[in-house]
This record gives structure tokens, C-alpha cells and sequence, in this order.
């Protein structure tokens, strides 16, 4: 019967891990559309701090390093398939690896590090000093004032992230392709052009709300849920980092499959 | 405007603390709360503002179920509650004046009302100078004083103080004193104050309820 016991224990915290976001999606989506109109100046100033830290100070970081993926994916293809005529297929490459699959996933991961770690680490520490109940009590809805503003500006924030992530990787492979093979702009936007779907902005969107929505509640359930001591804080974090990931990989991976398997 | 059955209550590490509490407060009546540290007072507020959940129990507030219920979600938009917390209870990210504006502005209050009225309690509590500081480059008597001003902008219905003098500077005592006294005889206003000892509320006009670890199902007296 232990035995048994042990075994049901991690399911049944996962059922209940499950059972949490749905509540915090819910509540926060209800308590969302009931937000009134002379509210929505507070709740907007609250997204913006979020998309200024989130998007906004992560944009040179973000950029860099897509820049230098788009490089450095083109020299390995450049080195690998010179024999092959890998000029013929730089859009392909740059829209398969980057644009469908690397730019919406590494933008993700970086927010995660940057900004899903700061949410849970201040919304627990708002709740252990009892901000959060302080802010209910004097009739501040917390899913109002706390929550949807976080959701929507990780959601504004990725969605700009994973653009500038796309063009900056694609700046980065054009510079490759230009050096080393003297392809021109022209050819290169065209051949990017040519290899685009719509269904690859479609997955793209997809992705940059599932993303923003795991990510946000993920932080969101781990903050918090802290309540006895400061020693949770780095608890919280790290949960919120492996579940986060792990969330936005499996998600990731059922989008590319729904959409190109 | 409180209504309570039956209710129970524990401390967080498990000890019972209250058993079978009836209660009834009816608007404008008020309530001392006495009891020595650790008897449960801080626990009670709690529950009454719905941010808590006792072990049993039915809690009624303004009308509304808040327990078993929504808690303080319940609250929000049918009742304006106003908390003195003993400790903390204010943005630290935020300026004082951005922790007494918020309710305010929450509530719908008109952007230059809501700044007039913050500005006053600001005022009224010498709050002035310090307004634009964070909570945590001011002192623990001005933090407290904060929390006093954010409640007497907001006006509530119901006003629960947990120790409001632990913290002020005796300077500063008579202008609390006061204002919790005219709270108190104002008949639109329920205030349940949470002490150790009456002190320099012994006079006030309201029923007590007294505490103690050894008294599970204490029955609240009328004003003396």
C-alpha cells in the first residue's frame, strides 16, 4: 500500500500542478474581461513595466545572440554542403532551423532565464511580506493587478522578441552568405521568400501565446505558492526554470508536429 | 456587517487557536480584539478580510459569503475594507504615495480626486516629505503611518487595525488616536481593533473579545 502510495504521489501532484494553471488561467482570464474601463490605466502602466523589462531590456541580448546563431548556422551549412550547392537552399535552411523552429524556442528560453525567474522571485517575495493579500484587501484584484498585466506583457514582449530574434538571425546568415559566397540582399530576401508558408506565421503565433502563457503561469504558481520563509525564493526559481522549459519544449514539439508532421 | 458561525481557527504550525465562535456585528458597531501575542488576533483580521480561510466556519461579510466562498475575492467591488497591518502591507516597489493612490484609483476614484485625497492623508500624517520614498527608505513608524493614511483616503466601510501604535512615535500618537476614535463613533464605519491591551482605547464604545490560549470559545462582550 506505501509502495502504491509513493508511486500515486507524483501524479497526483501533477494532476493538482495541472489542476493550479488551469485556475490561474481562468481566474485570470475572468477577472480580465471584467476589468472596467477606468481600471485599464492602471492595469496598462503595469504591462508596460513588463514589456520594458522583459522585451525592451532584453532586445540587444536577444538580437546578439540570434545574430550570431543565423551566422553560425550558415557557416556549418556552407561547410557541410558546399558540394551540394547550399547557396540554392539558404532560405530553406534559414526559415527550417530559424524561423520555425530556433527563433520562437531560444526566445523563450531566454525570457525564461531573464524573466520567469524575476516574476517568481518577486511575486514571492510580495507574497511572504504580505503585499499580495494587502493588495486584495484594499480591493486590488491581485489576477487584475498582478497577473494579466505579467501574462500580456510576456506575450507583447515574446511576440517582439521572436521578430527581432528572426530578422537579426537572418542579418546574421546573409553576412555569411554575402563574404563567403557574394550572394546579394536581394537574392537572399527572395530565396528566404520563397521557402516562407503562412502556415509558418501561424505557427509562430501559436507558439508565442503558448509560450508567454506557460511561462508567465509558470512563475506565477511556484511565486506564489511561497509563504513560510525566504529560503522558498530560490526553490521557486529553479521549479519555475526546469517546469518552464520543459512546458515550452513539449509545446514546441506538439505545435511543429500539428503543424508539419 | 459581520456575521460569524461556528467558526474555528488555527495558528500556522497547527495549534488551535478558536473553536466555535458566534459572532454578529451589525453596522457602525464596533469590536476590541484583546489577547496576548500568538492568541490568534493577527489569524482573525485575516479571516474577516477574506484573506485567510479558517479551519471551519461560516463568515458573512458586508453580505457577502466570503468563507466558505471566494475570500477577499468575494469583497471586491460589494465592500470597501480598509487594513492596518501590523507588519508590512505595502508595495515595495512602489512610492508611499503610489501605495495610498492605488486602492483608489482601483476603485474607479476620479484621477485628481484620488490624488487630492492622497495628498491629504499624506498630510494629515506628517507624510509629506517622504511621500515619493519607498517603504523601505523610511522608518517603521512612517510605514505604519502609511498603511493609517492609505485606509483614511480610501474612506472604508469596514476598517480592521491590528496594532496600530506598535511602531508610532509618540509624536504621532494623538493624531492616530483621533483618527481611530473618530472612525470608531462614526456610524457608517465597523472597526474591529486588534490589541494586546485596550490601553488608551479602553473607552471606546465597542464589544470586546478576549483570546487566550486556554480559552478556545471565547463569547464577545457588549460596550462597556
Amino acid at each position: 500500500m506505501g509502495f502504491l502510495a509513493r508511486l500515486g504521489a507524483p501524479v497526483r501532484g501533477f494532476l493538482v500542478f495541472l489542476g493550479d494553471q488551469a485556475h490561474l488561467v481562468a481566474q485570470t482570464l475572468r477577472y480580465g474581461l471584467s476589468l472596467r474601463l477606468d481600471q485599464l490605466g492602471v492595469v496598462g502602466g503595469q504591462t508596460r513595466l513588463q514589456v520594458r523589462f522583459t522585451g525592451l531590456d532584453a532586445l540587444l541580448l536577444v538580437s546578439g545572440t540570434a545574430l550570431l546563431l543565423g551566422a553560425v548556422t550558415l557557416i556549418q551549412a556552407f561547410s557541410q554542403l558546399s558540394g551540394l550547392g547550399a547557396e540554392n537552399y539558404l532560405g530553406l535552411l534559414m526559415v527550417l532551423i530559424i524561423i520555425r523552429e530556433l527563433g520562437p524556442l531560444l526566445t523563450a528560453v531566454l525570457v525564461i532565464g531573464r524573466s520567469a525567474t524575476a516574476i517568481a522571485a518577486e511575486l514571492g517575495t510580495m507574497q511572504l511580506n504580505g503585499e499580495v493579500d494587502a493588495l486584495a484587501a484594499h480591493g486590488v484584484n491581485p489576477y487584475q493587478y498582478l497577473l494579466l498585466p505579467r501574462w500580456l506583457g510576456v506575450m507583447l514582449s515574446v511576440f517582439a522578441l521572436v521578430m527581432f530574434f528572426d530578422a537579426a538571425a537572418l542579418a546574421g546568415g546573409f553576412l555569411v552568405a554575402w563574404l563567403k559566397h557574394g550572394v546579394t540582399l536581394g537574392f537572399f530576401m527572395d530565396s528566404v521568400r520563397d521557402a516562407l508558408m503562412n502556415r509558418d506565421l501561424v505557427a509562430t503565433l501559436l507558439k508565442v501565446v503558448l509560450f508567454s502563457g506557460a511561462i508567465t503561469f509558470h512563475a506565477c504558481h511556484y511565486g506564489l505558492r511561497i509563504r513560510r520563509s525566504q529560503t522558498e525564493i530560490p526553490q521557486a526559481v529553479t521549479k519555475t526554470v526546469v517546469s518552464a522549459l520543459v512546458a515550452v519544449f513539449l509545446l514546441d514539439g506538439l505545435v511543429t508536429a500539428f503543424f508539419y508532421f | 456587517m459581520i456575521q460569524i458561525d461556528d467558526l474555528a481557527l488555527d495558528a500556522p504550525d497547527g495549534r488551535p487557536l478558536l473553536a466555535g465562535l458566534h459572532l454578529s456585528l451589525e453596522r457602525g458597531a464596533d469590536l476590541l480584539l484583546l489577547g496576548p501575542g500568538g492568541s490568534g488576533k493577527s489569524q482573525f483580521l485575516r479571516v474577516l478580510a477574506g484573506t485567510l480561510p479558517p479551519r471551519a466556519g461560516r463568515v458573512r461579510v458586508g453580505g457577502v459569503d466570503t468563507w466558505p466562498g471566494a475570500g477577499v475575492l468575494a469583497l471586491v467591488g460589494h465592500l470597501r475594507l480598509g487594513f492596518v497591518f501590523a507588519q508590512g502591507g505595502l508595495l515595495s516597489n512602489q512610492t508611499l504615495r503610489d501605495n495610498v493612490a492605488l486602492p483608489l484609483r482601483f476603485a474607479g476614484v476620479p484621477e485628481a480626486e484620488a490624488a487630492a485625497r492622497t495628498s491629504a492623508a499624506l498630510a494629515r500624517f506628517g507624510l509629506t516629505s517622504v511621500a515619493d520614498g519607498r517603504p523601505h527608505a523610511v522608518s517603521a513608524g512612517d510605514r505604519k503611518l502609511a498603511n493609517l493614511a492609505r485606509v483614511a483616503a480610501l474612506e472604508p466601510e469596514l476598517i480592521l487595525l491590528d496594532d496600530p501604535l506598535e511602531g508610532v512615535e509618540s509624536d504621532d500618537r494623538p493624531g492616530v488616536l483621533d483618527l481611530i476614535r473618530g472612525w470608531a463613533e462614526d456610524p457608517a464605519r465597523t472597526v474591529v481593533l486588534a490589541l494586546e491591551e485596550p490601553g488608551p482605547f479602553a473607552g471606546l464604545p465597542a464589544r470586546r473579545l478576549h483570546l487566550s490560549s486556554n480559552h478556545l470559545s471565547p463569547s464577545a462582550e457588549e460596550p462597556r
